[in-house]
């Protein structure tokens, strides 16, 4: 007898439907698997025939071919063991009665009979649940986060046993609740702006970057506190709605990096090391494609510490998702696109030896090595980071202030107020902040009047504001002027959004 | 070019000679045109070197002259009528000078400014204004490095009165970063150099380049120079030249005006705007316009006239929020009235007693 069971295979964070046909014939006792598994699918063969004897199950003495379908679509990972063990027992007619059609069916399998977790879950139940699948199988070690997965039959097995049970209808196992989500303020409660000391160009800056959702530079001295601003950025940005936090989740499950909660419910904050490789960063994988920090960033902030230190193709690589906010990458085993759409937050000392500029310590570079540091960062990367501003060194008067600084609570509620703004302004349109605006949009939103032209024109001049520098500081502005509720672009705010600039030593 | 000059340019670029070599020749026979006619009877001077036949090195000087024609690049030798007398005049003046660019600009009255490469941002601002006032009635000549040239170099190259002396020939780039705006030097401005091609930048091509510096001009400012700077060595040219030697001021104590206080305590004159150097020289300096402030950038420039402060001090002390006083001191930097000291901390520039007029380049 043949018996098909459904499961489903990842590429990406797409599903992909995968048939587990099992055929079991007479003849010599054998166990043959067809339908481009790999290795780890393989072994399943072990790990099934054992979980069934340990399960007081029988194991078929007979011919057994089992067959993924489609044949051509590379199936890996432990995910088919429960599917197979299930087929294996309807095959050798051990589940009559059973009705699995339309049945998804997910779990890795323990020698024991025990169902273990896998990765990749949510993207799987999103996929199938589009397709019109609403009854799953699933590890129970996975309820929580299946659990966030509205209008659909989720059954949590723990057992290979409990699974059989629930099929043959003997002991049936009731479907998951729906959780509903509660955002969780994103990090933790020592990530505070209240926190941060002195600082008041720099605070101001992070408020105008995530208010308009602009990636942000901060260059300063060694030990100044630039990790912690970048760290307070999650802590005033809006909080997450339930569909970016599924999105996120499908991102972090397919990495495996999804924790107790089963979902993330806080804004991810990513600190790549600056050894990371291209591929770490933007994903990759030997056959199947994983996320790579870029994505597992998404909806959240990539902070680059010590940028100049990163190796230069990696920053390149960052070009093009930071304009497309999607990164495509292809390997040998298929082409996966992620979504990419992340705050860059980055910080660099002024020079070698962090001193350059400042007023107490004596720089000790030479203008060679000065020019060499800051020449790692290419033009066109710092085009794409709308605000850049120096940290100060801080002063031991500032350190002891007990005057407890504005909270993130504060800032966060006037970066919501901006967004509303923003929100009206791009509604019937693909982008949705200031900082993801084109020379159309900048046209349209943007309209300087004649004061404002002489403005910038100064800029050009005075400061050799370069001509990709201008469509830079027209959009900082928009959003200062948002963060001031203000209509029209005012000159007072293209002349703060021409502040947020390093000195011409400094790059751009 | 005449026979003469041909001769200055035979011993500088096709004798077999060195520079105490050429020394020696030019001491024994007086004249490079008795030299070059009768080489032969000084070959012992010169360790009996060949220096062929008259033909072989008219025709060897000829192909050195082809050569740089075909690279647009001209050569002056003091019999030149536009080799600047203020050089000839200096010690040891160089036997020729090699030029790209515009050749008009040895005819002017030269000027030079110079500072270190490590320059605070301040001077770096003040020395671009006055570079830019004084080429108004000076062409102004400079290095190439970073820092202090920089700033005589931005000054002064958008009006075309710019003298690059090289380090190196003027083919070769020291710093290669400035291969771009040694071509636009070129283009707009004159490039100098002493050296021929394949002589190499060494620390001693350095002193030599700065004592062509100091010697080409009537003055040299310096914008900044530590204790020990390579830009000392271009005052102390001045010196033994008989020039001008003019330095900005700084505070007392920072490392990298030492070399500039020191040359004030020693004499030199006390620079902090173009005025003061024209002054030297009995001009006028340009006409002025006014320039209209708000009542905010009034406060602010009051409350930097104190001394360098801080955007937040600053914001504190007039009155406004940290971002109200960023947006008004980017407001005057583009005016040109403040400029960066380090990190968010801003200082006034003066601009000679009438600190809020601009020079009016309309005239």
């Amino acid at each position: 007898m043949i018996a098909k069971i459904l499961s489903y295979a990842l590429n990406g964070l797409e599903g992909v439907p995968v048939e587990v046909e099992t055929d079991v014939n007479r003849g010599m006792p054998a166990y043959e698997m067809v339908g481009l598994p790999d290795t780890a699918v393989k072994e399943s063969k072990e790990r099934v025939r054992s979980a069934l004897k340990n399960s007081g199950l029988l194991f078929p003495m007979n011919r057994i071919t089992v067959n993924f379908a489609p044949a051509d679509v590379k199936k890996e990972g432990a995910s088919f063991d429960l599917p197979i063990a299930i087929s294996l027992l309807k095959a050798s007619e051990q589940l009559v009665g059973s009705r699995l059609d339309g049945t998804v069916i997910l779990g890795e399998l323990a020698l024991s009979g025990d169902v273990r977790p896998v990765s990749g879950l949510l993207p799987i139940l999103i996929s199938a649940k589009q397709r019109g699948y609403t009854r799953f199988i699933v590890p129970a070690d996975n309820a929580r986060e299946a659990s966030y997965l509205d209008g659909a039959e989720i059954v949590p097995v723990r057992t290979l046993g409990q699974a059989v049970a629930h099929i043959l209808g003997t002991a049936p196992i009731p479907p998951l609740a729906f959780s509903s989500f509660t955002p969780r303020p994103s990090a933790d409660a020592s990530d505070d702006l209240r926190f941060v000391k002195g600082q008041p160009m720099a605070r101001r800056a992070l408020e105008i970057a995530v208010a308009g959702g602009h990636n942000l530079l901060l260059a300063g001295p060694p030990g100044s506190g630039k990790t912690m601003l970048a760290r307070c950025i999650p802590t005033v940005m809006p909080e997450l709605t339930f569909d970016e936090a599924l999105e996120i989740t499908a991102i972090h499950s397919v990495a495996g990096t999804l924790g107790e909660e089963g979902i993330v419910s806080a804004r991810p904050f990513r600190t790549p090391h600056h050894t990371a490789t291209t591929v770490s960063m933007c994903g990759g994988g030997n056959r199947t494609v994983h996320p790579g920090e870029i994505s597992l960033a998404h909806g959240g902030v990539l902070f680059l510490d010590e940028l100049p230190e990163y190796k230069r193709s990696t920053l390149e690589a960052l070009r093009q998702p930071l304009e497309d906010g999607k990164i495509t990458v292809s390997r040998a085993g298929g082409t996966a696109t992620f979504p990419a759409r992340f705050m860059l937050c980055a910080s660099m000392n002024p020079c070698p030896c962090g001193n350059y500029g400042s007023a107490h310590r004596v720089c000790t570079c030479t203008p060679a090595e000065i020019r060499n540091y800051r020449r790692r960062i290419s033009g066109p990367l710092l085009d794409r980071i709308d605000l850049q501003v120096e940290v100060d060194d801080v002063g031991y008067d500032d350190l002891s202030d007990g005057e407890a600084a504005e909270s993130s609570e504060r800032v966060r509620e006037r970066v919501n107020t901006a967004r509303r703004i923003q929100r009206a302004r791009f509604a019937g349109t693909e982008i949705s902040t200031n900082a993801q605006m084109g020379e159309r949009e900048l046209a349209r939103f943007c309209p300087l009047g004649r004061e404002g032209n002489e403005v910038l024109r100064a800029a050009f001049e005075r400061l050799n504001l370069s001509a990709r520098g201008r469509a830079r500081v027209i959009k900082v502005a928009r959003t200062i002027a948002d963060l001031d509720c203000s209509e029209d672009i005012l000159p007072r705010h293209l002349y703060e959004a021409v502040s947020y600039r390093l000195g011409e030593k400094l790059g751009g | 070019m005449t026979e003469a000059e041909r001769a200055y340019l035979w011993l500088r670029a096709c004798a077999p000679l060195d520079d105490r070599g050429r020394v020696a020749l030019l001491r024994a026979a007086h004249d490079p045109a008795e030299l070059f006619a009768h080489a032969e009877r000084y070959r012992e001077l010169a360790d009996g070197k060949e220096f062929g036949r008259y033909g072989e090195r008219l025709e060897a000087v000829n192909r050195f002259l082809a050569m740089l024609d075909g690279k647009n690049i001209f050569a002056v030798t003091p019999l030149s009528d536009d080799y600047p007398e203020a050089l000839a005049h200096a010690p040891s003046p160089p036997l020729a000078l090699f030029g790209k660019g515009n050749r008009a600009l040895l005819r002017e009255r030269l000027f030079c400014v110079v500072g270190s490469r490590l320059i605070p941002p301040w001077a770096e601002k003040l020395g671009k204004q006055i570079a830019e006032e004084l080429s108004a009635r000076f062409a102004i000549v400079t290095g190439i490095a970073e820092g202090g040239d920089c700033a005589a170099i931005a000054g002064a190259l958008p009006g075309g009165k710019l003298i690059s002396v090289l380090p190196c020939w003027l083919e070769d780039c020291y710093p290669a970063a400035h291969a771009a705006l040694k071509e636009r030097i070129a283009q707009s401005g004159l490039l100098l150099t002493e050296l021929l091609p394949g002589e190499e930048t060494r620390k001693y091509t350095f002193h030599a380049r700065n004592r062509i510096l100091a010697g080409l001009c009537e003055g040299v400012l310096v914008l900044s120079a530590r204790e020990k700077s390579g830009t000392l060595i271009t005052a102390n040219c001045a010196l033994e030249a008989g020039r001008d030697v003019f330095a900005l001021p700084h505070n007392a104590g920072s490392a990298a005006g030492e070399g500039c206080n020191a040359l004030i305590k020693s004499g030199a004159y006390l620079v902090t705007c173009a005025a003061d150097i024209f002054s030297v020289y009995g001009m006028q300096s340009a006409a002025r316009k006014t320039l209209s402030l708000t009542a905010e950038e009034e406060r602010v420039m009051e409350a930097l006239e104190g001394g360098d402060l801080h955007a937040a001090a600053l914001a504190e002390r007039v009155g406004m929020k940290i971002f109200e006083a960023g947006a008004v001191l980017s407001s005057l930097e583009m005016k040109g009235l403040v400029a960066k000291a380090g990190a968010n901390t801003y200082t006034a520039i003066a601009r000679g007693g009438t600190r809020r007029e601009e020079i009016d380049n309309s005239d």
